[in-house]
């Protein structure tokens, strides 16, 4: 069952918060260079999904596989999983007490991955490639709400990750930054970046995706190419989900 | 008028007992402050340790019961306690009682600098481990590169804060005549018999201490602030 084209495969994944059962047996893989759109209604667990295939939420029972090797085994230095694996939050959760720079290369040059030179080099590199090329210097507290969700694009990017996680990355921005992000997003997607990107911009997720997962109650409820789920829902939830949202 | 007369004969004669009153609670807080903090930052370190017997995580529990101990109980009482405890359990103290009140001083602050680190760690934003846990920092890596110095922020007010009210706590010690401040009225009360005028002149250096150290720590608070 395993494929070595798989770069993550989740089995049978249950997450309870207490009581409260929040994934329900989900089973999914997803492979090297494929972007993946999550929709769903709000409490639908697309978060927690996203947040167990890094381990920030540990599962309940189940398995998760990231390049073949099983994370949720015991023994597993998960952080040097998480090296490689980029998470970027709705609420950008950007350094306040470094600067954009030291943002960057904080994580590379801490963990040993690059010389401090190097790590400068190529956050300059990468910031210039955001447009933040200017506020190397700056601290987050300067930098709309824009600008600090593309830092934190760069800073996960910084890692040199073969994955890139996305947990509404405009949710939390003034409609006239959404665009900017999104691009930033597309330019990654076009580069061959392994998404999966939790989002609400069905247009977005139309665009660049391979596949489309809906999630709901808990499990997959839905899943398929662009086309199948925008265009030719079966799922009687998706057809509600989506006109409420496309209005 | 005869309350400013001998508020004024006071001073002339007794200027000396104010001065080393004042500097001997100045000293008493800083020693007890330093200390509060030395003993708080380990027991803040004992109640964030996540090593576990078991279930049971030893360190944090003696350190929740210590802070939640000292916190529980009067700082007098806490005092009475070590000038007849320590002496007895270490007869070599017998002759120096002031070190036992320094020492209770020390342990009580050290509860409430805990409660003051744990606070400020607690209030930086949870979504800033995730982040720099989600980049592959351990635990440890994160708590030194992005919780504490952002923790340090929220501390260095609360912590000059405490050394305000402990400046106004330690006259307390004065029961046990260690020379403080609040000593010297006592002193003074003793040899001539008024109580109002050396307590006014008491009470307003301790008021002009805490009055100038707290309006220095709004300064340095606003400072941390926009310095974000
Ligand atoms: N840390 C947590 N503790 C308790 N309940 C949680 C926690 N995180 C999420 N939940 C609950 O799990 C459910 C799914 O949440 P989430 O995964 O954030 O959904 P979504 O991202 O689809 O909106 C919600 O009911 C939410 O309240
Ligand atoms: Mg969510």
């Amino acid at each position: 069952m395993t494929n070595s084209n798989y770069l993550i495969e989740v089995s049978d994944l249950h997450k309870n918060f207490g009581e409260l059962q929040v994934l329900k047996g989900v089973s999914e893989h997803i492979s090297k260079g494929e972007v993946v759109s999550i929709i769903g209604p709000s409490g639908g667990g697309k978060s927690t999904f996203l947040r167990c295939l890094n381990l920030l939420e540990v599962p309940t029972s189940g398995k998760i596989l990231f390049e073949g090797e099983d994370i949720t085994a015991k023994g597993v230095d998960i952080d040097l999983h998480r090296q490689k694996m980029g998470m970027v939050f709705q609420h950008f959760n950007v350094f306040p007490h470094m600067t954009v720079g030291e943002n960057v290369t904080m994580a590379p040059v801490l963990l040993g991955k690059k010389k401090q030179n190097e790590a400068v080099d190529m956050a300059k590199a990468l910031l210039e490639r955001v447009g933040l090329a200017d506020k190397y210097n700056a601290y987050p507290q300067r930098l709309s709400g824009g600008q600090k969700q593309r830092l934190a694009i760069v800073r996960a990017l910084a890692m040199e990750p073969d994955v890139m996680l996305f947990d509404e990355p405009t949710s939390a921005l003034d409609p006239e930054m959404v665009g900017e992000v999104l691009n930033v997003i597309k330019g990654l997607v076009k580069e061959g970046m392994t998404t999966v990107i939790v989002t609400h911009e069905m247009g977005f997720a139309r665009e660049i995706s391979d596949r489309v997962f809906f999630m709901d109650g808990g499990v997959l409820a839905e899943k398929g190419s662009p086309e199948d789920i925008f265009s030719h829902p079966q799922n009687p939830r998706t057809k509600e989900f989506l006109s409420k949202v496309l209005y | 008028m005869d309350i400013i007369n001998n508020i004024v004969r006071i001073l002339e004669k007794y200027w000396n007992l104010f001065l080393i009153g004042t500097a001997n609670t100045l000293l008493l807080s800083a020693v007890t402050v330093l200390f509060g903090i030395i003993i708080g930052s380990l027991l803040a370190l004992m109640r964030i340790s996540k090593l576990h017997i078991g279930r049971c995580k030893p360190l944090n529990l003696i350190a929740t019961v210590y802070v939640e101990f000292i916190r529980g109980t009067p700082l007098l009482l806490q005092l009475y306690f070590f000038y007849f405890l320590l002496p007895m359990m270490v007869p070599a103290l017998q002759l120096d009682k002031t070190f036992s009140i320094i020492l209770a001083l020390c342990l009580n602050s050290g509860a409430y600098v805990a409660e003051i680190i744990r606070a400020g760690i607690n209030a930086v934003d949870k979504g800033q481990m995730e982040a720099a846990r989600s980049l592959g920092l351990n635990y440890r890596q994160t708590m030194i590169k992005v919780i504490f110095p952002q923790a340090v922020k929220n501390i260095l007010p609360a912590l000059c804060n405490e050394f305000v009210s402990i400046i106004k706590e330690t006259s307390l010690a004065s029961t046990f005549f260690v020379g403080d401040l609040m000593t010297q009225f006592k002193t003074i009360n003793g040899a001539l018999f008024l109580s109002i005028e050396p307590l006014i002149i008491v009470g307003i250096i301790y008021f002009v201490l805490t009055f100038t150290l707290s309006k220095g720590i709004a300064v340095l608070e606003r400072r941390l602030k926009t310095s974000d």
